[in-house]
């Protein structure tokens, strides 16, 4: 398995599950759900070092879910990934530290290049807060 | 002028007019109404006076040889007078001193004429039922009025009574008409005046020039005439308008009448007048002529203005819709991205499950795999309109660099170049050579020159033609796009650049073509613009600002 962990969140289910099933594939720990409201209960159980997340959700909508995760948990790495892209809502999710916003659709190769970037990204940042990075078993 | 500058400048027109000629015309015509009031007015008084002066001239006259004849009637003896010699004499001192009398005569009581001095043969004569006789008799002194009397000739007697005791007579004398027409005819003034006295009944006493000869009955009701003096407008019998100044004489017994035509008075008078109204006249004219040119030049004005907001807020509504063109743009692209995605994804998973060596196994698994890459080959050709669609949609800023317009140009056309081809249709490209380079965005441009090639060619047909011509024109260059087509109808020609506005078939078109290539050549600083020839083709014309790129 990946040395990090991603949660992808889009209320598309087709989408969704087969994303999670070809990251696993890939030997990424991915899991998903299909809220804002679900990937915040699912952070606090489960760790994640990247949130793959949509924008346009019915309930919490992306912008929303990414402020909370980003003051709950500011070292998780948030990748906005959009059909939409108003550019609004670009430069809100980066003003709120989002990693990156991607449109739909997107090359699986691609998301996976970002993801690592992503967390790059995260173990610098964590490694200069000083606290370890997560173990590289 | 449209109908509703054509209302209102009439609407100003007239309220403008009625602003300035009413008070003009209302001030200029009380002063001409003025004018003519007092000139009539004193033109009366003087008529009045001169009536009053002829009147008391005419009495005194009267009254003079009525004394006289007292004097001579008291005085003298019966035997005396009724000497035809002594008689005569007495005539002829009297008339030496211009008395005015036509002849003298005695009467006695019982009427007979005693004795008679003058031109006709009267002595003799009975005068026992004439009414100036029993007149005298009974009053003493009388004056008659004209009558024709024996001599059958019109004249007037002054008759006086002697009496003494059972004895009386009456000396009688005849006032020489022609003295005395001429001293009425003094009151004449002009050359249309008149004068002449009426007795009680209406009958000239003197001849009048216009109106008659002595006795006739002259057109004057007497009833409607004013005790003393007075002055009237009337209309004569031959219709003229005139002044008529009455004076009662000798106690009401004759009415002294002076006719004056007022024109003839007036005339230099109202000269004023005339130049009055002639200034206010020419005053008008310039009021009218003014307020003419002054609302035309605020109507054009305001036509002007209105034609710049007009043209300001198509403007707008313009920009608006292409507005919410983004906007749905991006909505609909929200709309495909997700189900692409989603497709994607899906046959990626199966891709990545029927990796090459599991296909093997598969009978046709060679056909699996390969439609499985071309499902991923649709996808990305979908993602290509859908994020061309957002680009749109978010206007992206361009991407300026050091372009020359006729390369873009040859390689726009080499992109329809088949297609021409295939049409027949003769694409003649007009190249001004040395055009500088400019500060633009390659894809943007190319894009709106292939969208007006296309449309050239669709337009045209089969066997048609088109020329693309590049040339720089000052600060701009200007590339213009001409087919040999029908042209756009004329009602349609503002339109074309609206979005979703198409005159192809459904399904030919979307009609964002123009609506596209006119907000990039904004964008660029440029404008897109149509010069229509209905029926003969249309030019389409780019100008881009001619901006050297920086140099590096």
């Amino acid at each position: 398995m990946s040395p990090f962990k991603v949660l992808v969140v889009d209320d598309e289910r087709d989408f969704l599950e087969s994303l999670v099933r070809r990251l696993q594939r890939r030997s990424v720990d991915a899991a998903g759900v299909t809220s804002g409201e679900a990937a915040l209960e699912h952070l606090k159980v489960h760790k994640a070092d990247v949130v793959v997340l949509d924008v346009k959700m019915p309930g919490m909508n992306g912008i929303e879910a990414l402020r909370h995760i980003k003051q709950l948990y500011p070292e998780v790495e948030v990748i906005l990934l959009t059909g939409h892209a108003s550019v609004e809502s670009g430069v809100e999710g980066l003003a709120l530290e989002a990693f990156d916003y991607l449109i739909k659709p997107v090359k699986l190769d691609e998301l996976i290049e970002r993801i690592m970037e992503a967390f790059d990204r995260r173990k610098v940042v964590g490694e200069l807060a000083g606290s370890p990075p997560p173990d590289q078993s | 002028m449209t109908r509703p500058y054509a209302n209102l400048s009439r609407r100003m027109t007239i309220v403008a007019l009625l602003v300035t000629l009413l008070p003009l015309n209302g001030l200029g015509l009380s002063l001409y109404y003025y004018y003519n009031y007092a000139n009539t007015q004193a033109l009366k008084e003087e008529l009045r006076i001169r009536a009053l002066n002829r009147a008391s001239a005419i009495e005194l006259f009267l009254a003079e040889r009525t004394a006289l004849l007292e004097v001579l009637a008291h005085g003298a003896r019966l035997t005396q007078l009724s000497n035809e010699s002594e008689l005569a004499n007495l005539l002829s001192i009297m008339n030496r001193r211009s008395w005015s009398f036509v002849d003298l005569g005695i009467i006695d009581k019982e009427g007979r004429h005693r004795a008679y001095v003058g031109p006709y043969l009267l002595k003799e004569q009975k005068y026992l039922d004439a009414p100036w006789f029993q007149q005298a008799m009974q009053k003493g002194v009388y004056t008659s009025d004209v009558f024709l009397g024996y001599r059958q000739v019109p004249h007037f007697v002054i008759a006086v009574k002697h009496e003494n005791g059972s004895d009386s007579w009456v000396l009688r004398a005849t006032i020489d008409s022609d003295v005395f027409n001429r001293l009425v005819r003094t009151a004449q003034v002009g050359k249309s005046g008149d004068a002449y006295i009426l007795d009680r009944q209406g009958r000239l006493q003197t001849p009048s020039r216009l109106g008659g000869k002595v006795l006739d009955p002259a057109p004057v009701d007497l009833g409607s005439v004013a005790p003393g003096s007075s002055v009237v407008e009337r209309t004569t019998a031959d219709g003229r308008q005139v002044l008529t100044a009455f004076s009662w004489i000798c106690g009401g017994k004759w009415l002294l009448v002076i006719d004056q035509d007022p024109k003839e008075i007036l005339g230099p008078l109202n000269l004023a007048r005339n130049v009055e109204l002639a200034v206010l006249a020419l005053a008008s004219l310039f009021v009218i002529v003014a307020v003419f040119i002054l609302v035309r030049l605020f109507i054009r004005q305001l036509q002007t203005n209105d034609a710049e907001r007009a043209a300001i807020d198509a403007q707008l509504a313009h920009s608006a819709r292409l507005v919410s063109l983004g906007r749905m743009a991006a909505g609909v692209a929200h709309e495909i991205n997700n189900p692409l995605a989603a497709m994607s994804e899906l046959a990626g998973e199966v891709q990545d499950i029927l990796v090459p060596s599991e296909l093997a196994k598969l009978e046709e698994g060679e056909v699996v795999g390969e439609n499985l890459e071309r499902i991923q080959n649709q996808v990305e050709r979908a993602r290509g309109v859908t994020h061309r669609m957002l680009k749109f949609a978010r206007r992206m800023e361009p991407h300026l660099e050091g372009i020359d317009i006729n390369d873009v140009l040859r390689e726009s056309y080499s992109f329809i170049e088949k297609e021409a081809l295939f049409n027949n249709v003769k694409v003649q490209l007009d190249l001004s050579p040395n055009l500088p380079l400019i500060k633009s965005d390659r894809a943007q441009l190319q894009q709106v020159f292939l969208n007006l090639m296309d449309n050239a060619l669709d337009a045209v047909g089969q066997g048609g033609r088109v020329r693309v011509s590049s040339r720089a024109d000052g600060s701009w260059l200007m590339v213009k796009v001409s087919d040999s087509g029908p042209g756009v109808p004329a009602d349609l020609a503002g339109r074309i650049f609206d979005p979703f506005f198409t005159t192809k078939d459904p399904g030919q078109g979307t009609g964002l073509g123009l609506s596209i290539s006119h907000s990039i050549t904004q964008r660029l600083g440029g404008s897109l613009e149509l010069e229509n020839h209905p029926g003969q083709g249309a030019t389409f014309v780019v100008r881009l600002p001619n901006t050297p790129p920086d140099t590096p």
